[in-house]
């Protein structure tokens, strides 16, 4: 290789672009040549500037509004939710209707082999999936923004039903960075939030109805990963882009008793 | 589907996107109400070509896609000039513009710079700097969204780097950072 050849599949090399041959004939090269290893470090001095996170712009708190108004409406419950109230209105009764049937097939189903409770994690995994989604996008990702378990776990007393269990995992790699309130399938429920490097987890918890312990189970969908289980009379859905290892660490921590 | 499950569908897949299309968009306009703009109409026609979205294609690039096309639209009608690369720089040989000078410089005090010489850049380069460097994507990726051949992507890469090198270490040299 030359140099010519060598300025031409430099930026390829830097980027991991290259095939595994090709990157190790411009890395003799560049072992070699003292011209085009300081073209690598000055191609590095650029890339390392780049890198900083500041350069991107913010997106601006208003385009989100704007984005809603000029798509077709559909869904009503979107708004419902962010406004935090779930309005009880006519179209409930034919659904409450719809749901029932859809139990009592369900339940055929379940004795059929299990095939009730995948159906209805599907669907409750895809509600948990928007949730977190909305979260991230519409400024309401905290109500309680704290790290201190201490101050999240009382700031749902009164507000919700329930006392859901809050515990930090800081020192494994998953901080607490607060808890909001927030509706899933039509019920408030808990939502603690943690972060792992740059990516937001969202833990919903809600009672069980029953008090059994379960094992994780997994969703996966659009690049989210979804697990859930059972624990001491709560149900917990974890939410997140990290990845399905990540994920699954995370529940572990909190299914060890505290 | 129907348009509850369509329209939940889109924004599950679509609205954490919202950042690198308003990343893209402001970049190539140069401007925040310009790109608000992009944004808003990109998420518009995605809605409506949302049926010529394929289950397992690049959600990604095929969205940042449409945004590009979408501020080109406008960058054409507002001002072709700026978008055409000048011929010498295309031909221009990376080669003659060596030797570069070692140059470090401080992280913090230099955003705006680095941010300055990105705008200085001609859309086309400008457009692949934001999509690899800012955004993360592959060669293949670029290739999707601006339409160009993968071997086109690397040569505008180098020369984005060689340009923002040269900007940034001459206004070092003026002590300016």
């Amino acid at each position: 290789m030359n140099c010519q050849e060598c300025h031409e599949y430099i930026d390829a090399y830097i980027d991991s672009e290259l095939d595994v041959a090709a990157a190790i004939i411009v890395k003799q090269h560049l072992r070699d040549c003292a011209k085009c290893q300081q073209l690598l470090e000055s191609r590095k001095v650029v890339v390392a500037l780049l890198k900083n996170p500041e350069i991107s712009f913010e997106v601006p708190d208003a385009l989100f509004g704007k984005i809603q108004s000029v798509l077709p409406a559909v869904r009503s419950d979107v708004k419902r939710r962010r406004g935090g109230r779930f309005v009880f209105s006519w179209f409930a009764v034919p659904l409450a209707l719809a749901a029932t049937v859809a139990v009592m097939l369900g339940l055929a189903f379940l004795n059929q082999g299990g095939m009730f409770d995948r159906s209805r994690g599907n669907a409750l995994a895809q509600d948990v999936i928007s949730s977190h989604v909305r979260s991230l996008l519409a400024t309401h990702l905290l109500d309680v923004p704290s790290t201190d378990q201490h101050t999240v776990k009382p700031w749902f007393d009164g507000k919700i039903k329930f006392s859901p269990p809050v515990r930090d995992f800081a020192d494994q790699g998953f901080r607490l960075i607060g808890g909001r309130l927030d509706y899933i399938n039509g019920r408030e429920v808990a939502a603690l939030v943690y972060q792992r490097r740059l990516h937001i987890i969202n833990l919903f918890i809600w009672p069980s109805e029953s008090s059994s312990t379960t094992a994780a189970e997994s969703f996966a969908k659009d690049g989210y990963n979804v697990l859930h289980w059972n624990r001491d009379g709560f149900e917990f859905w974890a939410v997140s882009d990290v990845s399905a290892g990540d994920l699954m660490a995370f529940a572990d921590l909190e299914m060890q008793q505290s | 589907m129907n348009d509850e499950q369509t329209r939940t569908r889109f924004e599950t897949l679509l609205l954490p996107l919202m950042s690198d299309a308003y990343n893209l968009a402001r970049w190539l306009m140069k401007n925040q109400e310009d790109a608000e703009d992009m944004v808003q109409e990109s998420y518009l026609r995605a809605f409506r070509f949302f049926g010529s979205f394929h289950e397992g294609t690049n959600c990604r690039a095929w969205f940042l896609r449409v945004v590009r096309n979408t501020c080109y639209t406008a960058l054409g009608s507002r001002d072709v000039k700026d978008k055409e690369v000048p011929l010498d720089s295309e031909a221009d040989e990376i080669e003659d513009s060596a030797p570069l000078p070692p140059v470090s410089f401080a992280k913090k005090a230099t955003v705006e710079a680095v941010r300055e010489a990105i705008a200085a850049l001609p859309v086309d380069f400008r457009e692949v700097v934001v999509l690899r460097e800012l955004q993360g994507l592959s060669y293949k990726e670029i290739s999707d969204v601006s339409g160009v051949p993968l071997g086109t992507v690397m040569s505008r890469l180098a020369r984005a780097r060689h340009q923002l090198y040269l900007i940034l270490s001459d206004r070092k040299q003026r002590e300016e950072l």
